[in-house]
């Protein structure tokens, strides 16, 4: 691959490198980086399929687009190739194409299926979810080696952390990111914010505010904070919910709001650990 | 739920929402404290003013 030394560095990678990223590895392959490319195909495909055994086609009914009987012919064609919007699973894309691929099933009764309960679903909702927002983090590693050799050079200086595997750090443990960045203080406050808020949120709705089966939307955004979504599915997502708590919908937002809260922090431990190779100039910082 | 008790956790989240928010350009807990406080602040006032709006439309509109 060839690399320019010092380009425009508000310059994108491309829209090349962007997509490549929904296929785990394969920027790690273009960077030469073999075995890393084949552990991230490896990783991402392990955690999906064994959430995906529990769950199957479920995840078709967790779509942000069902392709049920009153879908379009064209939507029910994708779906076999598992573009129905399921998120964070399309982000591993050939991984969740492979399950809708083998779960398809667009009869009638196999469109119940969609709709039935699982044993341990809440588990293997979040290990199949778990596989995109890996998929994600591996392809922010990769885009971080491009963006490194691109404006520092082959011999570039490494980051005080890997900025990809702060975020994801800060994914699982919220705060933990900055942590490994150096911003200690910083990063457990960052964290009890957006704890508390989950906490919150868990504590007015009984524990069910957290629950693909019933609220697969808002899970979307809960998901974003992965160590309160993987407590949820252990914990109180299988919690029988005999009538609805009072304060649901609320419990549901504030979870939400925490999720969203969690990417911030996310980001934000990623860039902490890029300025470290380029830092802002305080003429960008100013503007 | 009274009233009180709603304003508190909308108080609370939204001082949480702020320490996330300005921590993107603090290095410090400190800093991060700090900065949160009058943001925090500034978007209450907008929320009262938000909620003080939305009276007013709906005198105007609906009626009181």
């Amino acid at each position: 691959m060839v690399m320019r030394s010092n380009p425009d560095p508000s310059r994108g990678l491309g829209w090349g490198a962007f997509l490549a990223g929904f296929v785990p590895g394969l920027l790690q392959f273009q960077l030469g980086q073999r075995r890393r490319a084949a552990l991230a195909f490896a990783s991402c495909m392990a955690l999906f399929f064994a959430g995906w055994t529990v769950v199957g086609e479920r995840l078709f009914y967790w779509a942000l687009i069902t392709p049920d009987e009153s879908g379009s012919p064209m939507l029910r064609l994708a779906a076999r190739f598992g573009l129905p919007l399921s998120l964070p699973e399309l982000l591993n894309l050939p991984a969740n194409a492979l399950g809708a691929l083998l779960a398809w099933d667009g009869s009638p009764s196999g469109e119940r299926l969609w709709r039935l309960p699982r044993a341990m679903e809440h588990l293997g909702g979040f290990l199949t979810a778990a596989s995109g927002m890996l998929a994600a983090f591996w392809s922010a590693a990769a885009h971080w080696e491009l963006r490194r050799r691109r404006d520092g050079g082959i011999d570039a200086p490494a980051p005080v952390a890997d900025p990809a595997l702060c975020a994801g750090l800060s994914w699982l443990v919220p705060g933990l990111g900055h942590v490994r960045a150096g911003q200690k203080d910083k990063g457990l406050l960052l964290g009890a914010a957006v704890l508390v808020v989950f906490g919150l949120g868990l504590l007015v709705s009984h524990g069910h505010a957290v629950d693909r089966a019933t609220a697969s939307v808002w899970w979307i955004g809960q998901n974003l904070c992965g160590g309160g979504s993987l407590f949820a599915a252990l914990v109180t997502g299988p919690l029988r919910m005999e009538t609805a708590p009072e304060h649901l919908a609320l419990g549901t937002v504030l979870c939400t709001v925490a999720g969203l809260m969690n990417l911030v922090v996310m980001v934000d431990a990623y860039t902490v650990a890029e300025r470290s190779v380029f830092p802002v100039k305080l003429s960008e910082a100013t503007s | 739920m009274s009233l009180l008790f709603r304003c508190a956790v909308y108080a609370l989240v939204l001082f949480l929402v702020a320490i996330v928010v300005v921590g993107q350009r603090h290095a410090t807990a400190t800093d991060t404290l700090r900065a949160a406080v009058p943001r925090t602040g500034r978007w209450l006032l907008l929320s009262a003013a938000l909620v003080g709006a939305m009276f007013v439309l709906e005198a105007l509109f609906i009626g009181w």
